[in-house]
């Protein structure tokens, strides 16, 4: 019973973390705090290492049956995820700890927070059974709550913690009510069950509305069309640590359960709704677009885009197969770097109590030539430009549509409205361009100070847009490696 | 005397899950709101241990623990949430909070 704790080692060394982080805060001196949230960083960097090792990825090869009555999963499409989700939380420590000042008063509860969301993301990446998943999500989402409204002396902050608390609760609502329907259905709440019997499944209503209803929660998780009413508010109220988070973990953390349940357990289901899917994704993409154009607040700006980046990931859903996970993992990948950078920046050149208008960029590259470069990368990544990371997610997305369309007219129309797309977003990606590099209405040109720890967050960003780029080759093989895993087991 | 079915059950659980939905939607009251939403995952408890009853599979009795536990850390930070806001904004109704716009 014991040694099979090794299957939740990372889970368990991140809870750890977190709790330790918690009581650390009663020891250290008010002027020490900073120093919490490099450590934690630095712990969760030596966690990553321990993903790394050989004897954690030989786990893949060994079933929970025993420990864990196989509700938890681990294989490639788990690892991957936790890696990213470690390493994203790396990222928004550093960046939480430059955001300090401004939170006020707390701040080794905010670290906390953010590495007990981490602990629940970490789950769901694993989760293979309906109470693992309710609980994981349940555990990112009320941990967002408090991350959300964390500046209690803002109101905006407050507001937009209330609006994501009441329609997160209404989406947990569905949610739940879902599950209870397609238990009631199936008899067991196991994903592998469910696969054993989506046949006879696929003809009950009460089996199908259940999975509407779930599927309505995920929904809300990953901002699709139409439940992303919340996403813009509450990206522009959030903390900026806090809304980097929710725009990777969160969102990843819907696609993980979503890969999980409609294209490993039920493919069926998904084939047979396969037109709604289509629907969402293409209604997401262009709502997500249209809206963006006229945004001169940077964080609503990201959120319209990040609703239309969750209609080109749910593209990798609609295709069902392995090349479609393959190209949802690497457009998360360098989804990542690029928000991150954005963010970033954004934080450095806003103060508090400013909102984040898009003249806060003007003339950008002459007070800092670095972080202009690197607003310039992550912002034409996320547009789609060839060569870097973005263009490389976006071409495996379209290309794993492409290889299902012949046949279904859907699949054309989605093809189309992506493209449109793409062409719709490089107005508003490249009116930030323009911002940073010929928009000059003030003169001023006071030097950005960069501190060390925020400069080894960029660089890294700015490497990985460049290598996801620049080198697709491996981490093409990467990801197809994780994406593969899971169905050769699946066949067994 | 009737024996209870699992569609009454059902039909309970659906009425609660619908008025809990339905006060969503009407009122303009945070708390009301909140109210009607604990009679959404109220709802979807009866379900479960209805089925659960008549599956013979008591997974979804476990299930309705996992449930009640993540509902009350969820109402003790929602209404820390909606006390906080009360103390900046002196209200409660949904209406106001309106200060991000496009």
């Amino acid at each position: 019973m014991v040694d099979q704790l090794k299957f939740v080692q990372l889970e368990m060394m991140v809870l750890v973390l977190g709790l330790a982080v918690l009581i650390a805060d009663l020891w250290m001196a008010p002027s020490k705090r900073r120093l919490i949230g490099h450590l934690s960083a630095l712990s969760l960097g030596i966690i990553f290492l321990f993903s790394l090792r050989e004897s954690y990825v030989d786990l893949v090869n060994e079933s929970t049956d025993v420990f864990f009555n196989s509700r938890y999963k681990i294989d490639g499409l788990a690892i991957f995820f936790k890696r990213f989700f470690i390493l994203a939380a790396i990222f928004v420590l550093i960046f939480a700890v430059d955001f300090a000042d401004r939170i006020r008063s707390g701040f080794s509860e905010y670290y906390a927070f953010i590495i007990f969301a981490l602990a629940g993301m970490m789950f769901a990446a694993s989760a293979n059974d309906f109470s693992m998943l309710f609980v994981s999500i349940e555990l990112i989402t009320i941990t967002f709550y408090i991350l959300v409204s964390y500046q209690r002396h803002r109101l905006q902050s407050l507001e937009a913690g209330v609006k994501y608390l009441i329609l997160g609760a209404v989406s947990s609502a569905f949610m739940i009510y879902g599950i209870a329907l397609i238990f009631g259905e199936a008899g067991s709440l196991k994903f592998e069950d469910l696969h054993a019997k989506q046949s006879e499944l696929l003809g009950s209503n009460v089996f199908l509305f259940g999975m509407l209803f779930l599927f309505a929660g995920l929904a809300f998780k990953i901002s699709a069309f139409p439940f992303q009413v919340w996403a813009p508010d509450v990206y522009q109220g959030a903390p900026t640590p806090t809304t980097a988070f929710l725009a990777l973990g969160s969102k990843a953390a819907g696609f993980v359960l979503l890969i999980r349940l409609l294209v490993i357990s039920l493919p069926d289901l998904t084939r047979e709704w396969t037109t709604l899917f289509i629907c969402i994704s293409a209604v997401t993409i262009l709502y997500g677009n249209l809206c963006a154009l006229p945004q001169r607040n940077l964080k609503r700006l990201l959120a319209y885009s990040g609703i239309a980046n969750a209609g080109y990931l749910l593209m990798g859903i609609v295709a069902q197969s392995e090349a479609g996970t393959a190209a949802i993992l690497y457009y998360l990948a360098g989804y990542l770097f690029a928000l991150i950078t954005i963010f970033l920046i954004i934080n450095l050149l806003t103060k508090e109590g400013e909102g984040e208008d898009i003249s806060c960029l003007e003339n950008l590259n002459n007070r800092s030539p670095f972080l202009a470069v690197a607003m310039t990368l992550a912002v034409v990544s996320l547009a789609g430009i060839p060569p870097l990371a973005g263009f490389f997610g976006k071409f495996l997305l379209i290309k794993s549509v492409a290889i299902e369309a012949f046949g279904n007219i859907g699949y054309f129309v989605l093809l189309a409205v992506a493209v449109f797309g793409v062409v719709a977003s490089i107005f508003y990606y490249f009116g930030i361009v323009r911002t940073v590099f010929w928009n000059h209405k003030v003169d001023e040109i006071t030097p950005v100070s960069v501190g060390l720890p925020i400069r080894f967050v960029l660089v890294s960003c700015v490497v990985g847009i460049l290598y996801l780029g620049l080198l697709p080759n491996k981490p093409i093989k990467w990801v197809e490696s994780a994406a593969a895993v899971e169905n050769k087991s699946l066949l067994e | 005397m009737i024996e209870p079915t699992l569609s009454h059950y059902l039909l309970i659980s659906g009425a609660l899950f619908s008025i809990g939905l339905l006060g969503v939607i009407v009122r303009r009251n945070i708390l009301i709101i909140y109210m009607s939403l604990e009679l959404m995952l109220n709802a979807a408890n009866v379900a479960l241990v209805a089925m659960s009853r008549f599956n013979g599979n008591l997974d979804g009795q476990v299930m309705v623990f996992f449930i009640i536990t993540v509902a009350a850390a969820e109402v003790s930070v929602g209404l820390a949430l909606i006390v906080a806001l009360y103390r900046k904004r002196q209200t409660t109704e949904v209406g106001d909070l309106a200060s991000m716009k496009l």
